[in-house]
């Protein structure tokens, strides 16, 4: 049916609406709800004016300008998302009732809004990429005058159901985009107000639900907002897809005036989610993140168009300040209905000083991305300062809480889209590509804390390290991680990565930085003076039935450690040089929820009688938890720096400044380490190497038994004798007492810790041949081999974090 | 310390201290009581107990060499071969098996500025601190040490002399701190 057109000016009511109204249900997730019936009568119009049109538009460039600084999108369209000469079918129904509300109701058919890129002039020849959005929208709004607040202001009551949505950015012919997306959103009463020089808008309740089908990637330029390939008809490899549903409501001020000079704009708002879940789908295998709750107030968020630290010309978002706090309920993987657990995070991002140096947090937006990677792409000047941040894991109500994280940093992040080639030099992978450019910053956890927020603070931060977690980490960072589409079958991520670290100062174990009367130095055992390169090929990330599969396809990596101190990470004392080479290939982890269940500590059983019998502890460690089965196949060498293998150097030369220099000393190599399945049973003349080594690791928050080991008072003056319990009291002065004989009741108290149940196995493992290398005399082999077999280890361990 | 060591040592059932560098060979540490950790800054840390077996049922490999441990004629416990000569024979230590539990280990890194006679003070400087469990218990402990003419059992030409058994049973009483430092050039 051939739809009359009608004038641009008014037909744009419905995406401004539409537009703010969108940006309103942002936060939302969940599963999808229907619109009632019953609200949307009540606001419909009974008689009025009906608008219908076919809408086209184009615009050359739509510029923002601030101080006289412009920013500007480029080539604007709104029209069909089907067909680029044709226009989105509009329907408007518009009323005014007799308390003079506003009413319209709205349908929007196959509607696309984008630009093709965003440039800034002091930039030219490149920009930031370009946005697409798609859309079919039905919905009712309504604009009645007075609010809560005074008869000056306006409230709206809104609602609409957004259909076969896209959203996708697109770079030099490359785009990554949401597929299918399905919206419900609901917002009534919401208010706004002038105070002061700001508008208020607050929102008692904003609920709804959406579904995104897909996450897609495309190389083909040739294709644009399509599920399939314009030239194979095939469908476009998908990162999987999410879902969602949320409660929201919280009140968001709006002011002009930026950082700097007399324009820009001012946003500080806070918002409560009341209610949320998301759900992450691969395949129909899920990963939920489900009963969500928390909020977060920002404060004095500016929008410049300015210039970044290095004098490059960008809009800028400043941030005062960002706090908060979320918790999740449950972490589920996979499909058996098992959670790894809750999770609750605490953060405050606010402005401060790190050894003498501030950091605050903004944001410069840019165009160019990679150098490389084309004239399209998204560079983002970062810094970023983590004031104070507490997250905490429990499981089977048993809380542990890593207390004190602050980061800070500042440096390039490049977002491109990128397919697999070689320009000018630079390797891109098929997918999304976040690049990292001289980044410098660092972190560092204080402590953890037992039970609740005023336990005490212990260490243990160490056994982060299980996680591949340091406890405190200062770096410099260069590289890339892309994210292709699909996984190991079907949806899922693969992944490429070249990573290098410069410079750094890891710790592997670390004592406070705070010990409640201020900052001290962070001491503990550290490398420093760490290089690190790390490659990654063609790694499969899939959510499976069971759990979260990562296969990695090749990997490899030198860890090169000039120095591995205790004390001080600059200045503390040096056992030497340390180098760590690993290349694996075809290696694997499963993230398995629940933990070891029920576990015979110290003996053999299947049941609490049985285990007792053997001399064992029966422990019923719950229904969650974490189990991680990896297993790792070192592979033969095939170059130096395609290899495992382990290099100890002492005894270096000096520099003129006293610093050690590499290659100067002497060495024990342990080189070419690989392991083997122990003969070449395929007959393919060469030895398989399949099994590797295999470790199955669960890990449980559980009572764990902690023992004084000498008479008398401990370092908090709580007196014992040897061989007595630690029990916790929240009685006691110190919180804990010593028990010679514990009850049933005081074992219910025992201190909280880690309880691992493990095996490692493998069946073969190979050390080609072990070096000690003089700087001039050269290398004389020591060990001609070794080789270890048929190994099955078991361990149950418990740690405990202590003071 | 370079040059300045922990000299007097007082009631020392067990305390070793590791240097990885010769000069700490003269070197005799005490251990520290629980009261006397308050006297030093950076206590946090973890406490280990636990149980480790070994092959406790039998390895990976199933061949004519290797087994369950209820197969008559196999071996099941665990394999290191190695030699010191490109073409020579290969060491063995074969068969290794058992299990060993353990209470009370704890790791952390400490400062020494105190006690020790007054060594300590001189001392002045970070230590990697782990503190042994009381008790070591070993269970059906063993290995047996070998010759062997070939890194497998399975390769060819494979001949293999047993020079002698060691089955451990019962416990190890391991008390003190073991103090690891850096010392010597780096």
């Amino acid at each position: 049916m051939a739809r009359p057109m009608t004038q641009t000016r008014i037909a744009c009511l419905t995406p401004v609406l539409g537009g703010w109204l969108g940006l309103a249900a942002m936060p939302a997730v969940g599963e999808l709800q229907s619109l009632d019936d019953s609200m949307m009568s009540s606001i419909s119009g009974q008689a009025g004016v009906t608008l219908e049109l076919d809408l086209q538009t184009t615009v050359d460039r739509l510029s923002y300008f601030d101080d006289g600084n412009g920013i500007h999108l480029e080539n604007v369209r709104i029209g069909s998302a089907t067909d680029p000469n044709g226009g989105a079918f509009h329907k408007i129904d518009l009323d005014i009732e007799a308390d003079g509300s506003l009413n319209l109701g709205y349908l929007v058919e196959d509607r696309r809004i984008e630009f093709e890129d965003v440039t800034l002039p002091g930039a030219p020849g490149v920009g930031m990429g370009g946005l697409f959005f798609d859309h079919n929208l039905q919905g009712t709004f309504r604009l009645s005058p007075g609010s809560t607040l005074s008869p000056d202001g306006y409230t709206f009551d809104s609602a609409y159901t957004m259909t076969g949505g896209r959203i996708g950015y697109r770079t030099n012919g490359n785009e990554v985009f949401l597929d299918d997306i399905t919206m419900d959103v609901q917002a009534m009463g919401v208010t706004m107000d002038v105070v002061g020089d700001q508008l208020l808008f607050t929102t008692p309740e904003l609920i709804g639900s959406y579904e995104v089908g897909a996450i897609r990637y495309s190389d083909n330029p040739l294709n644009h907002g399509s599920s399939t390939d314009a030239s194979t008809g095939l469908e476009l490899p998908s990162y999987g897809g999410f879902k969602g549903d949320f409660n929201l409501s919280g009140e968001t001020y709006i002011g002009g005036g930026g950082r700097v000079g007399q324009e820009g704009i001012r946003i500080d708002s806070n918002t409560q989610i009341n209610s949320a879940n998301f759900i992450y789908l691969d395949d129909g295998n899920t990963l939920g993140l489900r009963d969500i709750t928390g909020h977060y107030n920002l404060t004095d968020l500016r929008i410049d168009v300015d210039k970044d630290w290095n004098g490059r010309e960008a809009l800028a978002l400043s941030v005062g300040g960002l706090s908060g706090a979320f918790n999740i309920g449950r972490i589920e993987l996979g499909n058996q209905n098992k959670s790894l657990g809750r999770l609750n995070v605490s953060f405050l991002f606010q402005d401060q000083v790190i050894r003498g140096q501030s950091y605050t947090n903004a944001l410069y937006l840019m165009g160019g991305g990679h150098a490389d990677a084309g004239p399209q792409g998204l560079r983002l000047g970062a810094q970023w300062s983590l004031q104070l941040a507490d997250f905490s894991y429990t499981e089977d109500n048993n809380r542990v809480i890593f207390s004190g994280l602050q980061s800070w940093g500042q440096g390039d992040v490049t977002v491109n889209v990128t397919r697999d080639e070689v320009q000018n030099g630079t390797r891109f992978f098929d997918g999304l590509r976040v690049g990292f450019e001289g980044i410098k910053g660092g972190y560092r956890i204080n402590g953890l804390r037992v039970g609740d927020e005023n336990a005490p603070l212990q260490g243990g931060t160490e056994l982060l390290l299980a996680l591949g977690f340091y406890p405190a980490y200062d770096f410099e960072l260069d590289g890339h991680l892309t994210l292709g589409a699909g996984g190991a079958s079907g949806e899922g991520l693969t992944i490429n990565s070249d990573v290098q670290i410069r410079n750094g100062s890891a710790a592997l174990i670390a004592n406070p930085y705070d010990e409640g009367a201020g900052e001290i130095a962070q001491t503990g055992l550290w490398v420093s003076d760490l290089n690190y390169d790390m490659h990654i090929r063609d790694m499969t990330v899939d959510v499976t039935d069971e759990g979260l599969a990562i296969i990695k396809g090749e990997a490899w990596s030198t860890m090169d450690v000039g120095n591995l101190r205790v004390g001080d990470k600059s200045s503390g004392a040096s056992f030497g040089r340390f180098v760590v080479q690993k290349y694996e290939k075809g290696s694997s982890m499963t993230i398995l929820p629940g933990g070891a269940g029920d576990v015979c500590a110290g003996g053999m059983g299947s049941d609490a009688a049985s285990c007792e019998a053997s001399g064992g502890v029966w422990e019923t460690r719950g229904e969650e938890g974490v189990t991680v089965r990896m297993k790792h196949v070192l592979a033969r060498a095939v170059s130096d720096t395609r290899k495992n293998a382990f290099t100890w150097e002492s005894n270096r030369q000096l520099d003129g400044s006293g610093n050690p220099i590499n290659d100067s000393g002497m060495k024990l190599v342990l080189n070419d380490i690989y392991t083997s399945d122990g003969g070449d049973f395929d007959g393919d003349g060469v030895e398989d190497n399949t099994y590797g080594i295999q470790s199955d690791i669960a890990v449980d928050v559980y009572q764990t038994r902690v023992v004084k080991k000498e008479d008398g008072a401990d370092s908090r003056g709580v007196v014992g004798n040897r061989g007595d319990e630690r029990i916790m009291d929240a009685g006691a002065p110190e919180g804990y007492r010593y028990v010679a004989n514990p009850t049933a009741a005081d074992m219910q108290n025992r201190p909280l810790g880690f309880a691992v149940q493990a095996e490692a196995r493998f069946k073969e493992l190979s050390i080609n041949n072990i070096d000690l290398v003089h700087p001039i005399g050269g290398a004389q082999t020591a060990v001609y081999g070794v080789k270890m077999q048929n190994f099955d280890i078991k361990a149950n361990l418990t740690a405990t974090p202590i003071q | 310390m370079t040059g300045r060591t922990l000299k007097y040592a007082r009631s020392i059932p067990l305390a070793l201290g590791l240097a990885l560098a010769p000069q700490f060979g003269s070197a005799e540490l005490a251990k520290l009581d629980d009261g006397a950790l308050s006297d030093v800054s950076g206590q946090g840390g973890i406490y280990l107990s636990g149980d480790v077996s070994i092959n406790e049922l039998g390895g990976p490999i199933r061949n004519g060499y290797f087994g369950g441990c209820e197969e008559v004629g196999k071996k099941c416990g665990a394999r290191v071969a190695y030699r010191l000569k490109e073409d020579g024979g290969w060491f063995v230590l074969d068969d290794i098996r058992g299990s060993f539990a353990f209470e009370g280990l704890t790791l952390k890194v400490r400062e020494i500025n105190d006690g020790f006679a007054g060594d300590g003070q001189l001392f002045n400087r970070e230590v990697v601190e782990l503190g042994l469990p009381n008790v070591v218990r070993y269970n059906d402990v063993q290995f047996k040490l070998a010759g062997s003419s070939t890194a497998r059992p399975t390769d060819p030409g494979f001949q293999q002399t047993d020079i002698f058994s060691i089955e451990m049973q019962g416990d190890v009483t391991l008390e003190g701190n073991l103090l690891v430092f850096p010392t010597g050039n780096p």
